[in-house]
């Protein structure tokens, strides 16, 4: 019922905020819009799959390298952008083959070495442009069409946020969906009433890998630059923060999560760049966010905001 | 020849720094069952102290023993936020260690400034069968041999060590003979700050330490810890060290660049191993 009602709002809202938005202000909206694309996977993976992983910013930088690299090469930018999801769900099949024999502390170890490794190889190669990365990628666009103006890509990255949250909740209804929270509980119990455990665990990678992937490909034409320093360990450790804070394993989660972090953050730095305060303030202050809200929420609030607070809902509408 | 004794001696001391990190990271996970993201933060904490300390001008000794003792109480901490709470999960635990380590990022540089900064240690070199090998490195070794002889003797032979042990063997029996699992689990925590920072103190001088070294810390201390499969401390030094000398004899014959790579592509292979001779149904949780 209310979920009738919100559906709609949040739409309208979502596709009129651009227009009213100043520049600075869109950036935060664009930037918001990514993280919320790569959360929605990786809580599909812990909510769901019951897979830890610490290296999802590894598969937004191979999506963000892939477009970027294409793009310059001289290939149509709509190419690039479907390429970044492609190739950043292939490499995650080709990792995810030997890493997911590993479970809990052991993968989540995996994927953070993962990401280690693909920075380093990064920062070394001659073709990614080493530790300066790639820079003048052009503007993302469709023909003649070029998106000039940050508001376009508000657009896009919101019309991806959609189609993400679209297939995950197609996945999730589905009997596979029902697979993998049975494979979350328990993989022996699951495997004994026949679900093939491995390959459903690899395709919810391959997943999320193509999500954070779509969520590079346009991070890499808004930015029109790309460098190893941009998907630092501590930006993986971010979609978990978000995705526990929204509630894993819900699509709407992710997206309150990535919200709740986003402004969060935002309006600290906006306190942290006042006159008189000193100049490491706005990371001191992010980190200190990241960690004080990780470790309340995992202790206090497993469950995330969102389940916790429709159960309230359902509690007091049950006492009325 | 004499530079491969060098490159030798010198990995030895660097797997010894290594060994330190993850023993403490074995402790921890042997008493309760948590591995802790946090361990390359007591190093860090533990180094940054002493630099600090030595500038204020308090003699070498006093100041490390200081820097340790910061070390333990950091790890006293973050036992507390990890395993402080009934019905946390050994996955939440490291997910709240994850939180503590980024958490003390934030302390280090309103504390100390997000520049790297080294310390003084032994100064010199000795020369060891036309090996020339820095003092502090000798330091480093030897103090690695006493804490794991020191170590062995505390899980072996007094009567705090064997309750630890018991807790690691099967919680449900300790607390049914009276012993206080949760406070066991603490003082693993303590012991295993005191260990990574000790293992702080001893690297500083030899390579300088900033907030965020604590990744690369933590990730060559797990690989070595996982050649135990977390709980056995002989293989872990043995993987520390086989770790420290690859490392360095990489670096030395001119792959430095692929140093991090190394390690870690031999942490995943040696997990994977592993996992392979191991059954799920024994690492589910029951």
């Amino acid at each position: 019922m209310i979920g009738r009602v919100a559906v709609p709002v949040v739409a309208v809202v979502t596709l009129a905020l651009p227009a009213v938005l100043d520049d600075s202000a869109l950036a935060v909206y664009i930037l918001l819009g990514l993280a919320a694309m790569v959360t929605v996977g990786v809580s599909l993976l812990m909510g769901y799959a019951g897979q830890v992983s610490l290296g999802q910013g590894a598969f937004y930088g191979i999506g963000a390298y892939t477009a970027a690299l294409l793009t310059l090469g001289g290939v149509p930018p709509l190419a690039g952008l479907v390429a970044a999801p492609v190739v950043a769900a292939a490499s995650a099949l080709v990792v995810g083959t030997p890493l997911l024999r590993l479970r809990g502390h052991h993968l989540a170890f995996a994927t953070l070495a993962m990401q280690l490794i693909l920075l380093s190889v990064a920062g070394q190669l001659e073709f990614t442009g080493g530790d300066i990365g790639l820079q003048g990628i052009p503007q993302f666009g469709v023909g003649s069409w070029e998106a000039g103006g940050a508001a376009a890509y508000a657009y896009l990255t919101w019309a991806g946020l959609a189609l993400v949250m679209l297939v995950t909740r197609n996945v999730i209804t589905s009997r596979p969906g029902r697979a993998l929270r049975a494979l979350a509980t328990s993989e022996t119990a699951a495997a004994s009433s026949g679900i093939p455990v491995g390959r459903y665990k690899l395709v919810v990678f391959a997943l999320s890998a193509a999500f954070a992937g779509l969520a590079g490909g346009i991070y890499c034409y808004y930015t029109g630059y790309v460098a190893p320093g941009s998907f630092p360990v501590l930006i993986s450790i971010q979609y978990i923060v978000m995705a526990v804070v929204g509630g894993l394993g819900t699509i709407w989660g992710a997206v309150v999560g990535a919200t709740a972090i986003t402004l969060l953050v935002q309006g600290l730095d906006g306190l942290a760049t006042l006159p008189g305060m000193p100049s490491y303030a706005p990371t001191v202050l992010s980190y200190a966010v990241y960690a004080l809200v990780l470790i309340g929420m995992v202790l206090f609030m497993p469950r995330g905001l969102v389940p916790a607070l429709s159960r309230r809902r359902k509690s007091l509408s049950e006492r009325v | 020849m004499s530079a491969f004794l060098t490159y030798l001696l010198n990995g030895l001391a660097v797997g010894c720094a290594i060994a330190l990190v993850a023993s403490g990271l074995v402790v921890i996970h042997r008493v309760t069952g948590v591995v802790n993201f946090a361990q390359g933060t007591f190093a860090v904490v533990a180094g940054l102290c002493v630099s600090s300390l030595l500038g204020l001008g308090i003699p070498h000794g006093v100041s490390e023993l200081a820097a340790v003792a910061v070390a333990a109480f950091a790890g006293l901490l973050a036992g507390v936020a990890a395993i402080g709470r009934r019905d946390t999960t050994p996955l939440s635990s490291l997910i709240v260690t994850l939180g503590v380590g980024v958490l003390a990022y934030a302390v280090e540089i309103v504390l100390w400034g997000d520049q790297p900064r080294s310390a003084p240690g032994l100064a010199g070199s000795v020369t060891l069968a036309g090996a020339r090998i820095q003092t502090q490195h000798l330091l480093v070794i030897g103090v690695t041999a006493a804490t794991f002889v020191l170590l062995a003797l505390f899980f072996g032979r007094t009567y705090l060590g064997k309750a630890l042990t018991a807790c690691a063997s099967n919680p449900y029996a300790a607390r049914v003979v009276g012993i206080d699992v949760r406070r066991m689990g603490l003082l693993a925590f303590a012991l295993g700050g005191l260990l990574g920072g000790l293992a702080g103190v001893l690297v500083t001088p030899l390579r300088p330490i900033s907030f965020d070294t604590d990744v690369t810390l933590i990730v060559n201390g797990f690989a070595a810890a996982v050649f135990g499969a977390l709980t056995r401390p002989v293989v872990t030094l043995v993987g520390a060290l086989l770790l420290g000398v690859a490392e360095t004899m990489a670096a030395g014959y001119g792959y430095g660049s692929h140093q991090l790579e190394v390690a870690l592509g031999l942490m995943i292979v040696v997990m994977i191993v592993q996992a392979s001779r191991r059954s799920t149904l024994s690492q589910e949780v029951t």
